[in-house]
C-alpha cells in the first residue's frame, strides 16, 4: 500500500515538474519570437514543411469526412423529411466541431510528430549542443520557428479542411442522393454565422496549433539522446497532443457558450 | 570536480589545470570522461560539485545567455561533426560568422572557401553534410569550429576516420594556429602518434582522476597507470620524441594550408 502510494506520488510529482518545465520552454518560445535575428527563413521552410506537404492529407480526409456525413446525414434527416437541412448541419458541425478537431488530429500526426522526431534526432547527434557552442540559442533557432509554423499553419489547414468536406457533403447529398444543390448552398450559408461559428474554428484551431506547436518542440527538445528516446518521444507527442487538443476543445466550446 | 551520472561516479575529486597558449591532450580509456571533460570547459555539461573556470569565468553559476559570450571565443569540434544535416557545408561552416559578425555575404563565402582549402577541401561548399564522406565531414566541422578564429579550440577525437595525409594537414593546422594565433588546444584522441607529437601537455584519465605533465615527464615518471596506458611502444615513443620533434618530421605547421 506504501509502495503504491509512493508511486503515485512520484508520478504527480513527475506530472506536475514536468509541467512547469513546458510552461518554462513556453514562455522562453514565446520570448525568442520578438527577439533578433526574425529568422523568418527558417519560418517559411517549417511552414512548408508542415503546412504545404500536409495538403494533400488534408484535402483527401476532408472530402472523406465531408463524403461520409453528406450520407449518414442526409439518410438520417430523410427519415423525419428534413433533408432540406443538409447543408446546414453539415456546414455546423464542420465549421464548429470536426473540422479543427479531425483536423488538429491529423496535423498531430502528420506534422506535429515529424517535428518531435526531427528536433530529437538533432539532440541525439549533437546538432543542438553544436548550435550552444557557437553561442547559438537553439530554443531561437530550432524549436521557435517550428511552434510558430505549426501555429499559422494549423487555421489555415483547418480551412481546407472544411472547404474539402463541404464539397464531400455536396458530391453526395446533391449528386449522389438528388438533394438541390440551391437548397444545399443556402442552408448552408444561412445556418453558418462569420463572427460566432467562423470565429470559434479559428479561435480553436490557432489554440490547437499552438499547443501541437510547444507540445511538438518540447519533446523532441527534452527527449533522451539516442534512438530509443526520439521514438518515445514522437509517440508521447501525438498522445499527449491529442489528449490536449480534445480537452482544450471542450473547454473553448463551454467557454464561448456553444 | 565530482560528477556522477546516475550511480555511475565520472569523476572524484579529479583537478585539471589547463594552461593558455598550449596544446593539450586527452588520454584514457573509453568511458572515463574525456568526451565530458571537453563537454564541461564548453559548458555543456555542469558538475555535481567542484569548479569549472575557463578564461577566468567560473562556469557553475552563469546561465546560458552568460555561458553563449564565452563560447564565442571557444571552438568545439564533436565527435560526430554536429553539423546541421539541412544546411549546406557553406551554411554550416558559416553559420557563426553569419550569427555573430557583420560580414557581408561574399566576405563570408571567401572564408568559409579560405578555411576549406586549409582543411583540404575544395568546392564542397554546395554539398549538405549527408554527401559527405566520413573524413569529409570531420574537416568540415573541424573548419567549422575554427573559423571564428577562437582562442581556446575543443577537439574531440579530430583525426578519427581520416586517412594519414589528412591526419597530418589537420595536425599541422591546430600546430600552426597554436603558434601563429596562441590558440589553446584540447585535444582527446585515439591516434597517440600524431597526439603525441604536437602535445605541449599530456592529461591521463583513469579512475575517475587524471595525471598529467608534459610527454617526457609522463614517459620518463613511475606512474603505474601511465605505464600500463602507454606501454612499451608508447614509453620508447616518448623517449624520442624530442629528437622526432627536432627533425621537424611533423608538427610545424609547414604543410598546412593558407587560413588569411
Amino acid at each position: 500500500m506504501i509502495g503504491w502510494i509512493r508511486s503515485l506520488g512520484a508520478s504527480a510529482t513527475s506530472f506536475v515538474e514536468g509541467l512547469g518545465q513546458l510552461t518554462v520552454f513556453g514562455g522562453e518560445i514565446t520570448a525568442s519570437l520578438v527577439k533578433p535575428p526574425s529568422r523568418f527563413g527558417f519560418f517559411l521552410r517549417a511552414l512548408y514543411d508542415a503546412g504545404v506537404l500536409s495538403v494533400a492529407l488534408i484535402a483527401l480526409s476532408g472530402f472523406t469526412v465531408g463524403m461520409v456525413l453528406g450520407l449518414q446525414l442526409y439518410t438520417t434527416l430523410s427519415r423525419f423529411g428534413a433533408e432540406e437541412g443538409l447543408g446546414a448541419v453539415v456546414g455546423l458541425s464542420l465549421v464548429r466541431e470536426l473540422g479543427p478537431v479531425v483536423c488538429g488530429l491529423l496535423v498531430t500526426g502528420r506534422a506535429g510528430s515529424a517535428v518531435t522526431a526531427e528536433i530529437g534526432s538533432m539532440k541525439a547527434t549533437e546538432q543542438l549542443d553544436g548550435l550552444r557552442m557557437m553561442a547559438i540559442n537553439p530554443i531561437h533557432f530550432v524549436a521557435m520557428p517550428r511552434a510558430l509554423a505549426l501555429t499559422v499553419a494549423m487555421p489555415l489547414l483547418n480551412a481546407l479542411f472544411i472547404v474539402f468536406a463541404i464539397a464531400g457533403a455536396f458530391v453526395i447529398g446533391v449528386s449522389n442522393q438528388g438533394l438541390d444543390g440551391g437548397v444545399y448552398i443556402s442552408g448552408l450559408e444561412s445556418a453558418v454565422r462569420f463572427a460566432d461559428d467562423v470565429g470559434q474554428s479559428l479561435l480553436k484551431s490557432l489554440v490547437f496549433g499552438m499547443l501541437l506547436g510547444l507540445v511538438a518542440t518540447y519533446k523532441g527538445y527534452s527527449c533522451s539522446p539516442d534512438a530509443a528516446g526520439v521514438a518515445r518521444a514522437t509517440t508521447s507527442t501525438v498522445v499527449t497532443a491529442s489528449v490536449a487538443i480534445l480537452l482544450s476543445d471542450y473547454i473553448i466550446t463551454a467557454l464561448w457558450g456553444v | 570536480m565530482q560528477l556522477a551520472f546516475g550511480h555511475r561516479p565520472v569523476y572524484d575529486g579529479l583537478e585539471c589545470h589547463m594552461r593558455k597558449g598550449e596544446i593539450h591532450l586527452l588520454l584514457g580509456g573509453s568511458g572515463t570522461g574525456k568526451s565530458t571533460l571537453l563537454r564541461m570547459i564548453g559548458g555543456l555539461q555542469r558538475p555535481d560539485s567542484g569548479i569549472v573556470r575557463v578564461a577566468g569565468h567560473e562556469l557553475a553559476g552563469l546561465r546560458e545567455r552568460d555561458l553563449g559570450e564565452i563560447r564565442k571565443g571557444i571552438g568545439m569540434l564533436f565527435q560526430n561533426g554536429a553539423l546541421l544535416d539541412s544546411m549546406t557545408v557553406l551554411e554550416n561552416v558559416g553559420l557563426p560568422l553569419r550569427e555573430h559578425t557583420k560580414q557581408s555575404r561574399v566576405e563570408i563565402e571567401e572564408r568559409v572557401s579560405s578555411v576549406l582549402s586549409a582543411v583540404g577541401l575544395d568546392d564542397v561548399e554546395s554539398l549538405l553534410p549527408r554527401e559527405l564522406s566520413g573524413g569529409m565531414l570531420r574537416r568540415v566541422a573541424f573548419a567549422r569550429a575554427i573559423v571564428m578564429e577562437p582562442e581556446i579550440l575543443l577537439c574531440d577525437e579530430p583525426f578519427s576516420g581520416l586517412d594519414p595525409l589528412n591526419v597530418t594537414r589537420i595536425e599541422d593546422l591546430l600546430v600552426r594556429l597554436n603558434k601563429e594565433l596562441g590558440l589553446t588546444v584540447v585535444v582527446t584522441s585515439h591516434h597517440m602518434a600524431s597526439s603525441l607529437r604536437m602535445a605541449d601537455q599530456m592529461i591521463l584519465m583513469r579512475d575517475r582522476i587524471c595525471v598529467s605533465g608534459t610527454p617526457e615527464e609522463l614517459a620518463g615518471g613511475d606512474d603505474k597507470g601511465v605505464i600500463e596506458f602507454l606501454g612499451e611502444d608508447g614509453r620508447s615513443f616518448l623517449a624520442r620524441l624530442h629528437e622526432i620533434r627536432d627533425r621537424g618530421d611533423v608538427g610545424d605547421g609547414s604543410s598546412a594550408g593558407d587560413l588569411r
